[in-house]
């Protein structure tokens, strides 16, 4: 539970003073500390610009080293990562792609610095399938770091996601019309029934899986139309969905009143905590539009598209990119943007038709 | 929303230079350097982190604003040149540099979270003001950008003084003699700036309501886990 979660009003000031020492620490600087601590960079190095070497949007066009990530402003310090604790295989990255009569999928998640730094898993994860309607249905999630076994949350919630939405299509059910209730709460219940198995327990509590698995999602549907592709989803926390539209233009497809305050929070709702008033969400992808549906990992650093960031992906999204190439661009370094990542992006047809 | 050029959390040492805490500026000081160290060794929480360091007696001086510390040779030595220990003043010049701060560094592209005070102090405030008022507006999150606020009691500190700044009882520490305080700091500073990336379930759930009944036609998930 993060510092934020923690703070209190002042209740707990009338208390008697038994006020917790701090504890003189072996000599040195202290290399334990909280939980999720931080830990220095294994091999800190700027490696020195190299003459020549292209700077701003281009840099993605001549990296000094073919698979080295890509730098934005101040990059993270370099450092090899530390492997992912848990018991179950996690890659750090991952990507996927494929093409089909009406769309080009490119898809990819990568396990952020911090993660990398101090010995988490990624935490993110996402899953696509082809509907036999040509439809595509689609799901990514952000397994919440206070929760133990987020990991394990996000992919369960991908993939219940995209089979309940599969065999509504399947029941002939028409893409503007889904039950995302329905969806939202079988993702929900998986969380909760596997949690009473991973624990053991005789009867299953949903306060535990929520402590256990509690994740993000947003999961839809793509399907190919006259004009190009209606995308039909739903969304719980704080992970979105973009049109790229216009070469560089940014805009958001969930449409919720912004509730910000004066200061930011990573506080999230997620599963298996469902909205009692689940909207969805539609927006039109055509001509050479994209969609993008991605966790905060990259919404955060995107921002509303106009920085570094956004001009990197409006630039190099293109259909003929390798999805290992959206791994790659997906992986840049840029100092306090340390969160796993995960984008799925989508071409319509006409769009891949059109590249040069 | 507008471009975001980072993630920041805006820190402050503010730190008693009463005439009581002369005998211990030497230790606060080596604590603050020790800081220093070990911030540098975690580069990714020093990206995070704008550090200001303020001291107090009956006024406030800054000695340090809203600064990157990887940029930074050493942090300011604290001195004392006597007098009385006026929280009103520490904590009424928080109440108004905050929300500058805050603001400054959002004009400047970059999304901030709750800012964090590191008060340091022996917990033995002027007995003929009221500063309990002044904490409380400081540390009201229904008025503004409060603060979280860990409280170190240093040399013969009075605990129940140093309970009431902190804004959690889990923030209140007294020193154990020969505690490096930098050291406690720095954990800290780790923590918030690990909160940034450390997503946490919201306590603001609104009307989302935990799913406890099993869905009609639900099936179990039996290839990942």
């Amino acid at each position: 539970m993060s510092p934020e979660h923690r703070a209190a009003g002042p209740n707990g000031r009338a208390a008697p003073p038994t006020v917790p020492p701090f504890v003189p620490p072996a000599a040195g600087p202290s290399r334990t500390g909280p939980a999720g601590f931080l830990p220095a960079p294994a091999r800190p190095s700027h490696p020195p610009a190299e003459p020549g070497r292209p700077v701003g949007d281009s840099v993605y066009a001549a990296p000094p080293s073919r698979w080295a990530p890509v730098e934005l402003d101040r990059p993270v310090d370099r450092f090899e990562p530390k492997p992912p604790s848990g018991s179950s295989y996690r890659p750090d990255t991952i990507f996927d792609g494929w093409s089909s009569e009406h769309v080009r999928v490119r898809l990819a998640s990568v396990r952020g610095y911090a993660h990398r730094g101090n010995g988490r898993p990624r935490e993110d994860d996402v899953a696509v399938g082809l509907h036999g309607s040509g439809a595509l249905v689609f799901a990514v999630a952000d397994g919440v770091s206070g929760a133990a076994q987020s990991h394990l949350g996000a992919t369960l919630a991908c993939r219940t996601a995209v089979d309940t939405v599969t065999r509504q299509l399947d029941e002939g059910r028409r893409p503007d019309e889904l039950a995302w209730a329905e969806v939202l709460n079988h993702a929900a219940y998986q969380l909760v029934a596997q949690t009473a198995k991973i624990l053991g327990l005789s009867r299953e509590d949903a306060a535990a899986a929520e402590r256990l698995m509690a994740t993000t999602l947003v999961t839809g549907v793509v399907v190919p139309s006259s004009l190009g592709l209606d995308v039909h989803l739903v969304s719980v926390g704080d992970s979105g969905a973009w049109l790229l539209s216009g070469g560089r233009r940014f805009m958001s497809v969930i449409r919720e009143p912004v509730s910000g305050g004066p200061v930011a929070s990573s506080a999230v709702v997620a599963l298996p905590r469902v909205p009692g008033d689940v909207r969805s969400h539609s927006a039109l992808v055509s001509g050479s539009d994209r969609l993008l549906v991605g966790t905060d990992g990259f919404g955060g650093p995107l921002g509303d598209g106009t920085g570094p960031v956004g001009r990197l992906f409006a630039e190099h999204l293109a259909p003929s990119l390798e999805p290992r190439g959206l791994a790659h661009l997906l992986d840049f370094s840029r100092e306090t943007f340390d969160d796993d990542r995960t984008l799925l992006v989508v071409w319509p047809a006409s769009a891949v038709e059109a590249q040069p | 929303m507008a471009d975001n050029r980072g993630n920041l959390i805006p820190m402050y040492v503010v730190a008693d230079e009463s005439g009581s805490m002369t005998p211990v500026l030497g230790e606060l000081n080596a604590g603050l350097a020790s800081l220093h160290r070990a911030l540098l060794a975690e580069p990714m929480a020093a990206a995070k982190v704008r550090f200001s360091v303020l001291g107090f007696s009956n006024g406030v001086d800054v000695r340090m604003s809203l600064a990157d510390l990887r940029h930074e040779d050493e942090l300011p030595v604290l001195s004392s040149t006597g007098g009385g220990t006026s929280y009103r003043a520490a904590f009424t010049a928080l109440l108004t540099r905050i929300p500058q701060d805050v603001q400054e560094l959002k004009s400047a592209g970059y999304t901030v979270y709750r800012p964090a005070v590191f008060f340091l102090s022996d917990g033995q405030p002027n007995s003929n003001e009221d500063w309990a008022s002044v904490h409380r507006q400081l540390t009201d999150r229904s008025r503004g950008v409060a603060p979280n606020i860990a409280a170190f009691g240093i040399g013969a500190a009075d605990a129940a003084t140093i309970l009431n700044v902190a804004t959690d009882r889990n923030y209140a520490f007294v020193q154990i003699p020969g505690a490096d305080i930098g050291a406690a700091i720095t954990k800290f500073c780790s923590a918030l700036t690990t909160s940034i990336v450390a997503s946490g379930m919201s306590l603001a759930a609104g009307n989302a309501e935990l799913v406890v009944d099993k869905p009609e036609g639900f099936r179990m998930a039996i290839d990942v886990v």
